[in-house]
Formats: structure tokens, C-alpha cells, sequence
């Protein structure tokens, strides 16, 4: 169920997928499911994924150089896909399926 | 730029970051120490101190009051917390947060044990049986017992370089207050519970950043800290307070008689200090780990000083120069680490 647990389990199964998930496309898809507007919840949820990543939860899998400012221009774009040690701390918290 | 020095740069940014958020941690807590030393000279704290004292001796009595100091303070900074995740517009991941006990909100309420009745309550026993600059240097070991168990617990990297940064930090703090700390070793017959209260704050203080840290994996920094926030209130509030006044002391009546407009104002300068030190503090954890987070953190101790020199004219010994270019050393050994090595935080 989406919208009612706290983000950064949503963010954990979001990219829990082996292709992985690109930073703006979670970003996107949490501020529709929360109901979050405005820049700075979307920098909010980003910074959820940056302090995953940081964390050792998430790791990037693909960078590019945002172009077209699809997110931010000048700025990177990350693909995260959950890490080993994200599914053992996600498995007690929030993915069931593991 | 290529790909790779843009992902250095960013990587850079979010390591400076998090030495920032700590560091800002290190100021606020030092500043804390302002409303932190003069409350207890303000009524109704100062006429309740002597009145325990005169039934049950002043050890007693400091710690006694202490706790509805501390009890005020969390009261205090849980008001700035709300009024700054309502700015944030956190109340709904709060919800969300208190709602995931297993996962997300027993390891905060947990934290609030050992961050608040064991390592303040502690702190204030090792003071009043001990000494002042005892308590503050018994409280500067508390990186060692949060790296360790960080890096143990959860495999959080520890270098070798960060830990000689902490070190440094130490020993720059056990030199600032090292002359006080003598005097007080020096005066003898010391009660053995003022080792033991030392002791409960590194070890509390220290466990609570390793708990905390495990906790902020899977939640949000400023909703996590409210939260145990909200679990120091109720230590205090429903079941200290309550307790010591079964037990005949005067909590309730003394407590009644806070609204005084001075101490009013301290009060709230000391939880808007002691709040957003938390704040900073449980930001930097999950940016550049626990161990890193907390020794920067541990800088407090010389702001501390240099704070109350500044307010009250108490020109602190030469020792400030030595311990404070040690601390110095100490943060710029961990700020010029090479980020590379910070990628990820735990060991894959």
C-alpha cells in the first residue's frame, strides 16, 4: 500500500527491481503517491535516496550527466538498485516478500 | 568535466555536508552550555536545590534537580522540533514514522533511554560527586563507545585515520579542562558513584548514536530525533517526576513555579540550542557515519569554553591553547580524508 508507510521504505522497494530505478523517477513517483509538491519536498526525497546510498542500502548502478534538466541541469543522475544489506535491513522492516 | 570527477565532486559536497551538520552540532551544543549554566542559578531551580540540600545533602540535591532541569529542557526542545518539522512539513512521515514501531520508532524511544536518563542524568551525577570538568571529559569518551559499536554492530567503516581524529579530538578536551579535572581527582575522599555516573554518560551518549544510526537507515533524520524526543518526555514527565515526587521530594510544586520570565527565556534559548544540536548531530550520522559524527561533535567541548569566556568573563587557563590546537588537528585529520574512501559508509 502506497502513500502510508514511511518514504524510505517505499524508496527501498522502489528499487528493488535488478535493473534498478533512476533517482528522478523515484522522486516523481513519491511525490504523486505522498502528496508532496514543490521543489523542496522533491530535494527532500532525493535526499532520502542520497542518505540510502550514503548508508550502504542503495548503490549506483548507471550515472549520467542531467542535459536536458530532466532534474536538475548540469547536475548527476543516479540508477539505484537495492544492495544486499539494504534487503537484509528492508526484510525486517518493510519488504516482505524476502 | 567528466563523468567520473562530477561523481567525486558530488560525492565531496555531501561529505562536506555532513562534517558541516556536525560541526554546527559541535557550536550549538557548545552555546547550549550558556542557558545550561545559568538556569541553575535562576529560581525556582535554585531555591528547590537548596531546599533538598538542606534534608538530604548537596549531591543529592544537584541531582535531584537536575532532573526537572532536564525534564524542562526536553520540554523545551521537543516545541522547537515541532514548530521546525511543522516548517518542514514532516508531521505526516512523523505519523508514518511512530506508526513503524518495530522497525523505525523502538530504536528512537530506545535511544531516549540511554541519551537521556543514563548518559544527562550521568552527566549531572558525575558533577555534582565529582566535578564539572570531570563530568565534561568522562563525557568526551563517547566517540570511542559509538564508533566502536558501530563498526561492530552494523559494519559502519571506521578509518583508521577518523579514529586517530577522534583521538586528537580526546585528548584536545581532556587537555582544556585538564587542570580542573586535577584539582577535582586531587581533593580525595570521591564517592564512587561519580565514576559510575561518568561512566553512564559516555556509554549512554555513545550507545545512543550507535542506535540512532541503525534507526536512521530506514527513517527520516528529523522525524527519528523528534521521536526520541518525544520518548525522553515521557521518561521524565510521566514517569521520573511522578516517581520522585511519590518519594517525597518537592517536583510538582517547584515545577508549578517555572513561569518566571527570565527563566522562561532560558529555558527556551536552551531547548532551541539543545534541539537543533540534536538535529545537526542525527544529520550527520547517516552522511559521514556515527564515529565521524560524533567526534566532530565532540568539539563542544572547547566551544563550550570559549562561549562561557566570552558571556561571563571566565578567562579559561592556557591549556585552552594546547587542547584547542589539538582539537583543531584532530578535525582537520578527519575533514581531509580522501572522500573516495567515504562512498559508502558500511563495508559491502
Amino acid at each position: 500500500m502506497a502513500g502510508n508507510r514511511p518514504i524510505k521504505f517505499r524508496i527501498l522497494e522502489l528499487c528493488n527491481k535488478s535493473e534498478g530505478a533512476w533517482n528522478y523517477e523515484i522522486v516523481k513517483q513519491i511525490q504523486k503517491e505522498y502528496n508532496l509538491k514543490g521543489d523542496f519536498q522533491r530535494d527532500s526525497i532525493n535526499f532520502d535516496l542520497i542518505e540510502l546510498a550514503s548508508g550502504g542500502l542503495l548503490k549506483d548502478v548507471e550515472v549520467k550527466v542531467d542535459e536536458e534538466g530532466i532534474y536538475k541541469k548540469g547536475f548527476l543522475l543516479h540508477k539505484y538498485v537495492i544492495t544486499d544489506f539494504g534487503k537484509t535491513r528492508a526484510a525486517d522492516a518493510c519488504l516482505m516478500y524476502v | 568535466m567528466d563523468l567520473q570527477s562530477l561523481k567525486k565532486q558530488e560525492h565531496q559536497r555531501r561529505i562536506r555536508k555532513g562534517f558541516m551538520w556536525a560541526f554546527f552540532c559541535a557550536i550549538l551544543w557548545g552555546l547550549w552550555y550558556i542557558p545550561g549554566t545559568v538556569v541553575w542559578v535562576l529560581n525556582p531551580f535554585d531555591e528547590m536545590y537548596g531546599e533538598i540540600a538542606a534534608t538530604n545533602g548537596d549531591s543529592t540535591s544537584l541531582v535531584i534537580t537536575a532532573v526537572l532541569i532536564t525534564a524542562f529542557n526536553a520540554l523545551t526542545v521537543i516545541m522547537a522540533l515541532m514548530v521546525w518539522n511543522g516548517a518542514l512539513g514532516k508531521f505526516g512521515e512523523m505519523k508514518r514514522t511512530i506508526m513503524e514501531f518495530k522497525p523505525c520508532s523502538r530504536w528512537f524511544f530506545l535511544a531516549s533511554i540511554f541519551g537521556g536518563p543514563i548518559a544527562i542524568l550521568g552527566s549531572f551525577i558525575s558533577m555534582g560527586f565529582v566535578g564539572g570538568a570531570f563530568a565534561a571529559v568522562a563525557a568526551l569518551m563517547y566517540p570511542v563507545v559509538g564508533s566502536i559499536l558501530a563498526s561492530k554492530w552494523y559494519g559502519e567503516k571506521i578509518s583508521k585515520r577518523a579514529f586517530v581524529g577522534i583521538a586528537f579530538i580526546i585528548i584536545g578536551g581532556i587537555t582544556i579542562f585538564g587542570g580542573g579535572l586535577l584539582t577535582e581527582l586531587g581533593n580525595g575522599n570521591i564517592v564512587w558513584i561519580g565514576y559510575i555516573g561518568g561512566l553512564m554518560a559516555a556509554v549512554g551518549w555513545g550507545i545512543e548514536g550507535a542506535i540512532a544510526g541503525k534507526g536512521l537507515d530506514i527513517a527520516e533524520p528529523d522525524v527519528g530525533l523528534t521521536l526520541r524526543f518525544v520518548g525522553e518526555n515521557i521518561i521524565w514527565w510521566i514517569i521520573a517526576i511522578p516517581l520522585l515526587a511519590i518519594a517525597g521530594f518537592p517536583m510538582i510544586k517547584y515545577a508549578l513555579l517555572v513561569f518566571e520570565p527570565l527563566t522562561m527565556l532560558l529555558l527556551i534559548f536552551a531547548g532551541i540550542t539543545f534541539g537543533f544540536c540534536y538535529v545537526t548531530w542525527y544529520k550527520s550520522f547517516p552522511l559521514i557515519g556515527v564515529g565521524r559524527g560524533q567526534g566532530i561533535g565532540n568539539l563542544y567541548g572547547l566551544f563550550a569554553v570559549v562561549f562561557i569566556a566570552l558571556f561571563f568573563g571566565d578567562i579559561p587557563s592556557w591549556t585552552i591553547l594546547v587542547g584547542g590546537a589539538l582539537c583543531l588537528i584532530g578535525s582537520s585529520v578527519m575533514f581531509s580524508e580522501d572522500a573516495g574512501q567515504l562512498e559508502s559508509l558500511r563495508g559491502e
